[in-house]
């Protein structure tokens, strides 16, 4: 990939410098910015979130989507699909519970899932895509509908900035609740840290699946958590149950690596079996290579997707 | 080196714990937070692979500082040679006295006090002295110092059980003070010879009943100990019986003669009912004529048994029902009632109630166990064989010359006469009585009346009436008395004056007998002493005074000497018939018998006479609850701790040999000095670690 490699990231902005402001529209902002700025240098042109297409008529569709003019060209009916049914409709799930309150870099993981949140909403809001957000920590906190405002981008930043309260993690409840708010299909992008058992997560994916919605996955990670890099022992506390446990991490981390190796690789097959994409994010990893990952991802759907079309 | 408490050094033990921490790896009181614990399990506290122990000086330091500490509360101190020899370098010298009352004979009690004994006699030493001594009125010396010194140390302990198997306990009360107080003057005896330690032990069952009023008066010696060993026997119920004093009125109005006993039933009594009966076969079969009684537990009753059958010999009355028999016998008297004649001499008829014998005769009616009779005599008739029986002699005439002599000569042998002269005229008679020939008798020249002033009511014959109740005697008018002048009297004694200071009561003593002179009558001409309230007694007491009456009912205990009565002739040996059927004799003179140990019926034979007693044991003996050490704490008793068990007293000496040793030492302080210079030492050094090893230790992420 062109941005890959240490050219590339020396013009990335490092996250704690991005942490370091403190408005999350701003953060947003310079992470957009510089990604378009960035982007002109990308092989890859042009490509979008969305995707039109005139579809032939057929017996039963309302007359009215007909496009005349296309008609009046070609002699043949073809359906115009209207801008909104074509437009993206991306749905942000943010994980606010108490677990992603941790953080051993100077800011939490929820500081920087709520700035990847913010800034794939902005990034979105740009290309004039409707995005919503649902908050959630064990239930349903925030639900802000698919919209494409400039309010509404201000007040879906607002409700991102909310300090994390909740108790527990617990992702199917809240999945389960958007499957019933989200009618309308569209892309539902999931930031969390997934630590939760992934049985339970599948069925609530599942639905969400089930409902034509697309599905990406975020899992945002500490560096401490991915690696256990602590050195002397100590007495874990566990932030979301205030559960005690004395851990000596050198003796721990080989069972805690392979523990959390499993549980991705759990995830990772889930989604690939559900046709989602999977991104595992630490929280030291520049936003724009998170926001280009994603991005890349919707490239390489899109392709399959109109391959498919051709194919048929 | 001793320890004083050895268990403390357990406390060493505590020495692990410093390995202990020193090997387990520092735990951390650090917090990390984190995301989740899940994927997480808990570590156990490892011990580091290299069991290396890090600090070893340090670690070294504080094992020595507990060490210290653990050693410092085991109070260490160092045998001393000199303070083991001070408590046996001088030979010690026990009396053991030993219980052998009556009480005593309860099952078991015997053996373990013999047993005890055997015990003390083989602690003693080969340099100590020890001596043997049964108790129970009096003492009785079974092995003295003497014997026991002489003996060969080996046989010694023999000689002891050797003596005292020979002994049983006898039937005699517990007089515990007399017999401490015996045993304490046995070992001051040779104090100057022997300075070493000494003690008495008394091995008793410690009854209630034993008597501790020798040692109320007595000061304790210095230096003497006084050590307590009780035998004790099972509980079991115990009731006794003792016999009532009667009472004169009661058994006069019955037709039926009774004998009063008192059942008592002891607190911790489990048996109420009981029989009472008579004992006919002298102990061999069952109780004859037996009534059942009920005596709940720590009370007692008084009983009324009939004599019933006149014609059988009942002597004994036999308690049946309780588990203790040592008390359950008592011998009696049948009640029989003394014939005394009091002689009157006077010229007087019967029934003049103007003259002395008028109220003599009202007055001596007689007691339940005496019946009086007076005999009047014309002064000048010849005396008959029957007078010279007559107990006491009152005279109110004067009497013929012979007559005189006569009765001087009783007098002289003993007898007690009362001399109440009615004139003047009678002087001559009390000259001859007295055998004083210039002796006068005057008539006192009387204003009004004269009343008693100075009465010595610590006289017998007053004595009944010193309480301040009884002593006013100024409501008896006297109105015309005899004067007689006392420097003109032999060995006499005035025992009650006019207010003019005139004798009106003279004692005067003759050979063995004794004259009572009353200067006045106590006819109405003479006086109102007749009629007053204080007559009757005066003239009963003059009759104890002769020993006519017994004064009161004395009850014959086992070990009391048992007198003859005045009127027997001792010029003869007297025998002695013992309750077993064994005779024993006196030798002529003896006027009392001592050998009278076991309860029982004693008869006592000489000239003729025979008097039979009924030696009963002491109702004190069957007060078995066991006296509180308190009591005899309060007598001032150097009590030493009950001796339970001699090797627990041994151990007891050594304990507290090695306090005092310890005391004087303390050596503890000297460990505990160590143990904080050597935790000073030691925070000195952990602190200079600390700093050292500060900077090398990363910061943890």
């Amino acid at each position: 990939m062109a941005v890959s490699g240490p050219a590339a990231s020396a013009s990335l902005i490092s996250p704690s410098a991005l942490m370091s402001i403190r408005n999350l529209e701003l953060r947003a902002r310079a992470v957009v910015e510089g990604f378009w700025n960035g982007l002109h240098r990308s092989p890859y042109h042009g490509f979008s979130v969305e995707f039109t297409e005139y579809r032939q008529y057929a017996q039963g569709d309302d007359p009215r989507y007909v496009d005349w003019r296309v008609f009046a060209r070609t002699d043949r009916y073809y359906i115009k699909k209207f801008e909104d049914e074509t437009n993206l409709r991306c749905h942000l799930a943010v994980d606010q519970s108490r677990s992603m309150t941790y953080g051993s870099s100077g800011y939490s993981k929820a500081e920087y899932a709520a700035t990847l949140a913010a800034t794939l909403a902005y990034f979105l809001h740009r290309q004039g895509d409707a995005t919503g957000l649902v908050t959630f920590d064990d239930a349903v906190r925030d639900y802000l509908p698919a919209r494409n405002r400039a309010s509404h981008l201000r007040a879906l930043m607002l409700a991102l900035e909310k300090p994390p309260g909740g108790k527990a993690t617990d992702l199917a409840a809240p999945l389960d609740r958007l499957a019933t708010l989200v009618r309308k299909r569209g892309l539902v992008v999931l930031v969390s840290d997934f630590l939760a058992p992934v049985d339970r997560l599948e069925r609530s994916l599942l639905a969400l699946r089930a409902c034509g919605h697309e599905l990406s996955l975020f899992q945002v990670l500490d560096p401490t958590e991915r690696t256990l890099s602590f050195t002397g022992p100590a007495v874990f506390e566990d932030v979301e149950t205030a559960r005690t446990l004395y851990i000596d991490p050198t003796a721990a981390r080989e069972d805690y690596l392979q523990k959390l190796t499993a549980h991705n690789a759990a995830l990772q097959a889930l989604c690939a079996r559900l046709g989602a994409g999977f991104h595992p994010v630490a929280t030291d990893q520049p936003l724009e290579l998170v926001l280009f990952d994603f991005l890349q991802e919707r490239m390489r759907r899109g392709r399959a997707v109109r391959n498919q079309a051709h194919a048929s | 080196m001793n320890f004083l408490a050895p268990l403390f050094l357990l406390g060493a033990l505590a020495i692990a714990a410093p390995f202990v921490f020193h090997l387990i790896r520092r735990t951390t009181r650090e917090r990390t937070r984190f995301g989740s614990l899940m994927f997480l399990k808990p570590s156990p506290p490892r011990l580091t692979k290299r069991s290396r122990l890090e600090h070893l000086l340090l670690l070294l330091l504080r094992c020595l500082a507990l060490a210290l500490l653990a050693f410092a509360f085991a109070r260490p101190f160092f045998q001393e040679t000199s303070v083991q020899n001070s408590g046996s370098g001088l030979p010690s010298r026990t009396v053991v006295l030993v219980d052998a009352s009556a009480s005593m004979r309860r099952e078991g009690l015997w053996v373990t006090a013999r047993e005890r004994v055997a015990e003390l006699a083989a602690q003693a030493g080969p340099a100590d002295q020890f001596a043997v001594v049964t108790f129970g009125r009096g003492v009785n010396t079974l092995l003295n110092f003497e014997d026991w010194t002489a003996a060969e140390p080996s046989v010694r302990r023999a000689l002891a059980a050797e003596r005292l198997e020979a002994t049983t306990p006898g039937w005699e009360s517990t007089e515990l003070g007399g017999a401490v107080v015996t045993a304490s003057e046995m070992l001051l005896d040779q104090e100057a010879a022997n300075p070493g330690p000494r003690r008495i032990v008394v091995v008793s069952d410690l009854q209630a009943g034993s008597r501790t009023d020798a040692l109320s008066s007595f000061e304790w010696p210095k230096g003497v100990q006084l050590v307590l060993s009780p035998v004790t026997a099972r509980a079991g119920t115990n009731a006794s019986v003792q016999l009532v004093a009667d009472a004169a009125d009661s058994e006069q109005s019955r037709a039926e003669p009774i004998v009063r006993v008192r059942v008592t039933n002891a607190a911790d009594s489990r048996k109420e009912q009981f029989i009472l009966g008579w004992d006919e076969t002298g102990g061999t079969g069952p109780a004859v004529g037996g009534v059942e009684i009920y005596v709940p537990p720590g009370q007692s009753r008084v009983i009324s048994l009939p004599v019933g059958d006149l014609t059988r010999p009942r002597t004994a009355i036999v308690l049946e029902g309780d588990d203790e028999p040592f008390d359950n016998r008592i011998f009696i008297n049948p009640p029989e009632k003394r014939q005394v004649r009091v002689l009157y001499l006077g010229s007087e008829a019967a029934g003049d109630s103007r003259q002395p014998l008028f109220f003599l005769q009202r007055a001596l009616t007689g007691t339940a166990r005496v019946e009086l009779s007076v005999i009047a005599r014309a002064p000048d008739a010849a005396p008959t064989p029957e007078d010279a029986g007559g107990a006491l002699v009152f005279v109110t005439d004067p009497l013929p010359a012979a007559s005189a002599i006569a009765l001087r000569a009783q007098l002289e042998a003993g007898a007690t006469v009362v001399a109440a002269p009615k004139s003047a005229a009678f002087g001559p008679t009390l000259a001859a009585l007295v055998n004083r020939p210039g002796l006068a008798l005057g008539e006192a020249s009387l204003a009004n009346y004269a009343i008693l002033a100075d009465i010595d009511f610590r006289h017998p014959i007053f004595a009944a009436f010193a309480d301040p109740r009884y002593s006013d005697f100024t409501k008896i008018h006297f109105w015309a008395h005899r004067r007689v002048d006392p420097a003109t009297l032999p060995d006499h004694r005035v025992l009650a004056r006019f207010d003019s200071g005139d004798p009106a009561l003279v004692e005067i003593s003759v050979g063995q007998g004794r004259l009572l002179l009353l200067t006045s009558g106590w006819m109405p001409t003479d006086s109102q002493l007749a009629v007053s309230s204080k007559f009757v007694p005066l003239l009963y007491s003059m009759l104890e005074l002769g020993g006519v009456i017994p004064s009161v009912f004395v009850p014959y205990l086992t070990g009391d000497a048992l007198p003859l009565p005045a009127s027997v002739d001792v010029a003869a040996p007297t025998t002695v018939t013992a309750p077993d059927g064994t005779t024993t004799s006196l030798p002529a003179g003896t006027r009392s018998y001592a050998g009278a140990a076991a309860p029982g019926r004693y008869r006592l034979e000489a000239g003729g006479a025979e008097v039979t007693y009924a030696v009963n044991l002491d109702s004190a003996e069957s007060r078995l609850q066991p006296l509180s050490p308190d009591e005899l704490e309060q007598l001032g008793l150097p009590l030493a701790p009950v001796q339970a068990d001699a090797v627990k007293a041994a151990e007891r000496e050594v304990l507290l040999r090695g306090v005092e040793t310890e005391g004087r030492q303390k050596l503890w302080r000297w460990f505990v000095i160590g143990a904080l210079l050597i935790l000073l030492i030691e925070s000195g050094l952990a602190g200079l670690t600390a700093r050292r090893t500060a900077p090398s230790g990363g910061p943890t992420p």
